[in-house]
């Protein structure tokens, strides 16, 4: 494994027992004996539409006119993405954390203050008659502030960051649901990480049938028109992150043995500039 | 259908009776995208629609 690698911010699903290689618990014990610096950033969508399911709450999912499908955020939506990525599924990482012997702790982009963000006030989506409409922006942000010295400090205490999908609005104090990509993204930029890894369940960006090892950031953006939806958001993200400070972004499987180590190895498509 | 004025161009945007309050309608000349404010007995008014930037949660 590289052992140059200062600070990692790593974005993973839901779980780190499904959608992922156990094998990761290996790979982020010795990046840590080697003093890296790592955070995770995780996701779980599914699991909150699951959740809100069975508590009732249909959940409504919008498309922008470029094609974007997300969820539609109200208060009470807001409310249940709380309890189910901050309440649950961080809690059951840091579990397996801690019962591998790394301590760690979960944060949501509330506590400390640690994500801020801009609530989107209007969101223009598609609807039923292929319409372009403009709607209430819900509880949905965009990240404006890290709170970096949050982490500085967590790392001294070599504590293993854990961090829910949430923001908070900054002055008003309601709880914004965020991308987990772009969390990623804007942490590893705050930090000027090395490296702003997001796994996921395929080799890396695919184009024409094979994954694509290196792209410049402007390569990336060149060819977003031709990424199908998901991984748009991840080189999206990955580009806002080097942008932003990280040395490079990786998009790489989760799958795989090792999936941190293969990623830094370069196994996957990286990003730079 | 009715009618309202680009307040970009002058040009007249011809708008879709089932129109909606939200909607956003573009000018066939100048490209300018204005949302429906409100609708009244046919009357409608329009305002500039706000540029939204691509952003998305979980």
């Amino acid at each position: 494994m590289n052992g140059q690698i200062e600070c990692l911010v790593c974005k993973i699903g839901g779980s780190i027992i499904e959608g992922v290689n156990p094998s990761i618990i290996q790979d982020l014990k010795v990046l840590r004996a080697q003093g890296t610096k790592i955070v995770l950033v995780h996701g779980g969508g599914d699991q909150v539409t699951e959740y809100a399911e069975k508590l009732g709450k249909k959940q409504k999912f919008v498309t922008s006119p470029e094609g974007i499908k997300s969820r539609y955020t109200d208060k009470e939506t807001a409310e249940i993405f709380t309890m189910v990525m901050s309440g649950l599924l961080a809690k059951k990482i840091v579990r397996i954390l801690l019962s591998n012997g790394i301590n760690s702790i979960s944060l949501s982009g509330l506590d400390g203050g640690l994500l801020s963000a801009e609530r989107k006030q209007r969101l223009v989506i598609i609807d039923e008659r292929g319409r372009k409409v403009a709607i209430e922006g819900g509880y949905t942000g965009k990240i404006t502030n890290v709170n970096v010295g949050l982490l500085s400090s967590l790392f001294e205490l070599s504590l293993l960051p854990v961090v829910s999908p949430i923001a908070v609005e900054a002055g008003n104090w309601n709880l914004l649901n965020i991308d987990g990509d772009r969390a990623c993204s804007h942490i590893a930029g705050a930090l000027k990480a090395d490296v702003s890894l997001y796994l996921t369940d395929t080799e890396g960006l695919i184009l024409n049938d094979q994954v694509v090892r290196r792209m410049s950031t402007d390569e990336a953006k060149g060819a977003l028109a031709s990424i199908g939806p998901g991984m748009d958001k991840k080189v999206i993200a990955s580009i806002e992150a080097v942008e932003m400070g990280a040395g490079k972004s990786v998009i790489a499987s989760g799958m795989k043995e090792n999936p941190i180590q293969n990623a830094l190895a370069g196994i996957g498509t990286v990003i730079s500039n | 259908m009715v009618e309202a004025e680009c307040l970009e161009c002058e040009a007249k945007m011809k708008i879709n009776d089932d129109v909606v309050v939200g909607e956003i309608i573009s000018c066939p000349d100048c490209g300018a995208d204005y949302e429906i404010a409100s609708l009244n007995n046919g009357t409608v008014t329009i305002k500039v629609a706000e540029s939204v930037k691509e952003d998305w949660g979980e």
